[in-house]
């Protein structure tokens, strides 16, 4: 007896052991939590030297907002310059979350819809800012921006700061922004002996992309990796101009009944697959901005329809024989897309000054200068601003591409993108409410198994008509 | 009479709250594991079953109000859950076999002594440490890409048609992937086996002149039952929950959306529809229990041991 | 096989043995290959990396350094090395502090229905993790826990505790029940019970699914992306901040990836011996 009651007691001690440990280590949580809450900088405390928390704290100097991003060139680069260009000046921190766009758009999304209030400034797309804006989950900018010296809202391009307001008020500030148009190799074309229109029509591309294409050269890469981002944003731009859409429209501009199964649809999507197998890269199924860039500049394929900032990042070799063209098109005027990777304050936030402070500086004319004065104009993240266009030193470093992609921005028809009515305007590659995420995504992977040859056209659109269906009003 | 009948139930009382003593005592040191368990699995759990009966969707923002039964209803009509349940299943099964079958040959081969045994034994068991994720983007990219893939450099160095594996076989470019990871630890659990067995009775076998195929089949084989059956058991559990692969190789899809994909891709993957999403997440519950407990029971050696 | 199957011919038995420990080397080349190519990867600039397969170019560092860069503000190699070492760390630790009593209350002295508690154990691996994220959620930012290394602590925790509890389980129905009789007679309270008999047995069975428990967290990607994205991030994550969608980022990745992954590997190889005694012990009963 005595054997149990001993061990007993051991339990006893072993289990309160535990639960102090445990308690120990939640209230170095809740400490944790509590910091991070009051802006007050942990990071500083235990990795830099130069000032200890309780100085920051009297001095009320250090403040620190906690910013989510997507993973790309423009966005590093910025993080990068952070600390040295904006943080001595306003004495603001900034911890970057850099994330790829699909976690970041997880991430962000549940983030400022259940306030979770993990981050003071969100970088959203142009598809959801509006949508997030009217459901009153962001902090409207204008006043915001009326008080800076520097940020001047009229500079910003008609088009993006449109697609980034509701009722007038302006979201999100846009960081670089992109309509899409075709690249093409102008010496490959010459020496075929083809001249390619300045705005063409998709059947003069196609005409074009299968007259080139040959084992080593194919003749154009398009997106077909699924997502819809990727392979969803190029097709519906095509989709559009060929008469179609994914859903029609109620009167009141919600969503209707699914359009996949019309048969402009089939006709887009056809005319997308047939194109790929005939004259597309190699496995496009699994192919997307990146994948298609490399191509391009190893000379594997000779033209690219995609995005306007393509141009900005290619070497200077490949810039110089490539040529553009606006985004081609069928029964409509306009049909290049229009996308602005933009940041935002969702209304959470505790301290929105100082997450404007950053916003401003990483979006405003000043940063350009900067980006310039380090990388070179060519650099500077695009499609935001016009004084950018009007600058000598820019038209001249991005001579090949800074005027065309103005002009593709400018023709984006973000209001009226196809033939007949839809809801989610404005938007051009995409429907602009929140059933579209989900719609094109699901769909888009039945398309790129489409493409990729294990399943049919047929039995792809018949399955993203169902999904589309779910969500008929 | 009286005092009889109260006495006689008292020397039970106390053989019971003996009984009772000692049960509490057997159970107190199972206790933290436990309650810490239900804590952190149930309330997540119950939370799960709550949201399934509201029509709560994210954005756009929804009141969530009940809904009764309605997404379960809508659940079982789901032709897409049908599906990717199907590739759940063909995805793990084939995946936990392939990687028995195949463990158990390197296995073999590695319970021999041979030059450098060590080193090859470290060789293959390291698939097995490789991030999910990792692993999912090097055999994507450096494996099986049409273009700068090693595999299809090969076979085009030998004339033949280079292969789009990760969008043409979405699903067994994924079960290969799982099947490099998980053979090592497969062969580990059967080298453990190989390694246990006792030399006599090889011998034995040997002096009666039995063929290694004879050995095999009736000895070994017999012998590393437990072993094989703790590896199908561990890589079931695992390889049905398989996600991180999905993600970076092929972003779900006809042939490769397997159940927790779905499940994602209803929730935070884009869908934002938590009242349904918790829905399909309860009846994968149910469904992974009920094969689970049959499952068990034909895994006979894994739970046997004498009652106390 | 069949080479020894015909009969004594010393000779041909020997060409067999030969062949099969060829066998063996090329199997363990095959498997290694993949790991192989991306440290090599992590060696070439981003346009080898992005090219045909090169087996031959001129090695730099430079993706090295680049990834363990650090920039404030961004998550550092180190922030992530050093979070995801706490994370897996404590928790495996509280993993075998609370499996190592449970396993006992399920094989030497077994509970009531031990069968059952054990089921449950293992069925709390049935919820899809991805179905269950958003009630964590929730949970954690009710109780300030987003963005701390607790949060990740608790579940990886709650992660591992089925798989030790099982493991364990198994490896202490090994343990001669004469010998804990003997100990008991002695007059060895339970802790001694368990240290100086039934663990010194078990050792290799423990280190097995410590190493295992250690594996599962360090390589734990979901969970730690999704609750804890911004502070205390773990290396998984710093691995994926280098995937981007515009630009090529395969040499950078593998870069990342080969010192991520070298920690667990180290570790596996090791361990790999202890780790197939410890198995052997687990399956018998």
């Amino acid at each position: 007896m005595s054997v149990t009651k001993r061990a007993n007691r051991q339990w006893l001690v072993l289990l309160s052991i535990l639960a102090v440990f445990g308690l120990l280590a939640a209230a170095c949580g809740s400490d944790d939590a509590a910091d991070t809450a009051t802006d007050d900088d942990t990071s500083t405390s235990t990795d830099d030297d130069t000032s200890t928390d309780d100085d920051a704290m009297a001095d009320g100097e250090t403040k620190t907002i906690r910013v989510a991003a997507v993973a790309n060139g423009n966005v590093e680069r910025m993080a990068e310059l952070a600390p040295e260009y904006f943080t001595p000046e306003s004495g603001i921190e900034v911890e970057f979350t850099i994330l790829d766009e699909g976690t970041l758009r997880e991430v962000t999304t549940r983030d400022v819809a259940a306030e979770g209030e993990q981050f003071d400034v969100v970088m959203i797309g142009m598809y959801e800012t509006p949508q997030f804006g009217a459901n009153g989950w962001l902090t409207g900018l204008n006043d915001l921006a009326a008080a800076s010296d520097t940020y001047d809202i009229d500079d910003l391009i008609p088009a993006v700061r449109g697609g980034l307001s509701v009722d007038g008020e302006l979201y999100s500030s846009p960081f670089y922004a992109e309509s899409s148009f075709v690249m093409y190799r102008a010496d490959v074309m010459e020496e075929n002996g083809i001249t390619m229109p300045d705005a063409p029509t998709w059947q003069e591309v196609a005409d074009i992309a299968r007259q080139i294409d040959s084992d080593e050269m194919a003749g154009i890469c398009l997106r077909g990796k699924p997502g819809w981002g990727d392979l969803g944003a190029a097709f519906t731009t095509v989709l559009n101009t060929f008469g179609g859409t994914w859903w029609s429209a109620n009167d009141d501009g919600s969503i209707g009944t699914s359009q996949v199964d019309q048969p402009e649809f089939a006709e887009a999507l056809n005319f997308y697959v047939d194109l790929l197998n005939d004259a597309g890269e190699d496995d496009a199924a699994n192919s997307s901005f990146n994948e298609c860039k490399t191509l391009y500049e190893e000379g594997k394929v000779a033209m690219w329809y995609d995005a306007t900032v393509a141009a900005s990042l290619f070497p200077e070799d490949v810039v110089a024989n490539t040529a553009f063209a606006l985004a081609p098109t069928n029964l409509t005027e306009g049909s290049g897309w229009l996308w602005a990777w933009t940041l935002a304050i969702p209304t959470t936030a505790a301290d929105p000054e100082a997450g404007f402070e950053f916003i401003d500086w990483a979006t405003n004319a000043e940063y350009h200068e900067l980006i310039a004065d380090l990388d070179g104009w060519r650099a500077v993240p695009p499609g935001t601003r016009q004084s950018l266009y009007e600058r000598p030193e820019y038209l001249d470093a991005a001579e090949a591409f800074a005027q065309r992609t103005l002009d593709a921005m400018l023709a984006a028809p973000i209001d009226n993108p196809g033939t007949t009515p839809r809801p989610g305007l404005p938007g051009v590659q995409y429907v602009g409410v929140p059933e579209f995420q989900d719609t094109g995504n699901r769909c888009t992977e039945q398309f790129s198994a489409a493409i990729a040859g294990s399943i049919s056209v047929d039995e792809a659109l018949e399955a993203c008509h169902a999904i589309a269906s779910e969500y008929n009003g | 009479m009286t005092a009889a009948t109260s006495n006689a139930p008292s020397r039970e009382e106390q053989v019971k709250a003996l009984q009772k003593r000692e049960a509490r005592r057997r159970r107190l040191p199972l206790l933290p594991a436990l309650i810490f368990t239900i804590l952190i699995t149930q309330i997540p759990f119950v939370m799960s079953l709550y949201y399934s009966f509201t029509d709560w969707t994210v954005t756009p923002p929804s009141p969530r109000t009940w809904t009764g039964i309605s997404n379960y209803t809508d659940a079982f009509t789901n032709s897409f859950f049908r599906e990717a349940a199907v590739t759940s299943i063909v995805m793990t099964v084939s995946s936990v076999l392939l990687s028995v079958i195949l463990g158990t040959g390197v296995a073999l081969l590695l319970d021999r002594k041979f030059f450098g045994q060590g080193f090859v034994r470290t060789l293959i068991i390291t698939p097995f440490l490789v991030m999910p994720v990792v692993a999912g983007l090097v055999w994507k990219n450096q494996m099986f890409s049409a273009a700068f893939g090693v595999i299809n450099w090969l076979l085009e160095a030998v004339g033949l048609e280079a292969v789009e594996f990760a969008s043409k076989y979405p699903r067994w470019s994924i079960v290969a992937v799982l099947v490099w990871q998980w053979t090592p630890f497969m062969m580990l659990i059967i080298l453990a086996g190989l390694q246990g067995q006792p030399a006599s009775v090889l011998e034995a076998a040997k002096v009666d002149g039995a063929t290694p195929r004879a050995t095999f089949f009736q000895i070994t084989l017999p012998h590393l039952r437990p072993y094989l059956e703790l590896g199908v058991l561990l890589g079931s559990i695992y390889l049905i929950q398989v996600f991180d692969h999905i993600v970076v190789m092929t972003g779900g899809g006809p042939g490769s959306t397997n159940v927790p994909y779905f499940v994602n891709q209803r929730s935070i993957g884009g869908g934002w529809r938590f009242g349904s999403a918790s829905a399909f997440s309860i009846l994968v519950v149910i469904a992974t229990i009920f094969i689970a407990t049959f499952g068990l029971r034909v895994l006979s050696g894994l739970l046997e041991g004498e009652e106390p | 096989m069949s080479g020894s199957n015909t009969g004594p011919v010393v000779g041909e038995r020997k060409l067999g043995g030969y062949l099969l420990s060829a066998l063996a080397w090329f199997v363990g080349f095959l498997f290694f290959f993949p790991v192989f190519w991306m440290v090599l990867s992590g060696f070439k600039t981003e346009a080898d990396a992005n090219g045909p397969p090169k087996l031959f170019f001129e090695p730099t560092t430079e993706q090295f350094a680049e990834v363990t860069n650090d920039t404030t503000g961004l998550l550092s190699a180190g922030e992530a090395f050093s979070n995801s070492f706490w994370a897996v760390a404590i928790s495996t630790v509280l993993v075998m502090l609370l499996a190592i009593p449970a396993a006992y209350a399920l094989s030497i002295k077994p509970v009531d229905k031990w069968r059952d508690v054990l089921f449950f154990f293992i069925s709390t691996k049935f919820l899809p993790i991805v179905a269950a994220i958003l009630p964590l959620w929730i949970i954690a930012r009710e109780l300030n826990l987003l963005n701390t290394r607790l949060i990740l602590i608790i579940l990886y925790t709650a992660m591992n505790l089925p798989l030790a509890v099982w493991m364990l389980r198994s490896f202490f129905s090994e343990v001669p029940r004469e010998l804990i009789e003997a100990a008991q007679i002695d007059g060895t309270n339970l802790r001694g019970q368990i240290t100086s008999v039934i663990l010194p047995i078990v050792a290799p069975g423990l280190a097995a699914t410590a190493l295992l428990c250690v594996i599962f967290a360090w390589n734990e990607f979901f969970l730690a992306v999704q609750l804890n994205p911004i502070e205390g991030s773990t290396v998984p994550i710093w691995v994926t901040g280098n995937v981007s969608t515009r630009g090529n980022f395969l040499a950078k990745l593998s870069a990342a990836s080969t010192l991520a992954t070298l920690p667990v590997i180290i570790a596996g190889w090791l361990a790999q011996k202890r780790m197939i005694r410890g198995l052997a012990m687990g399956a018998i009963k």
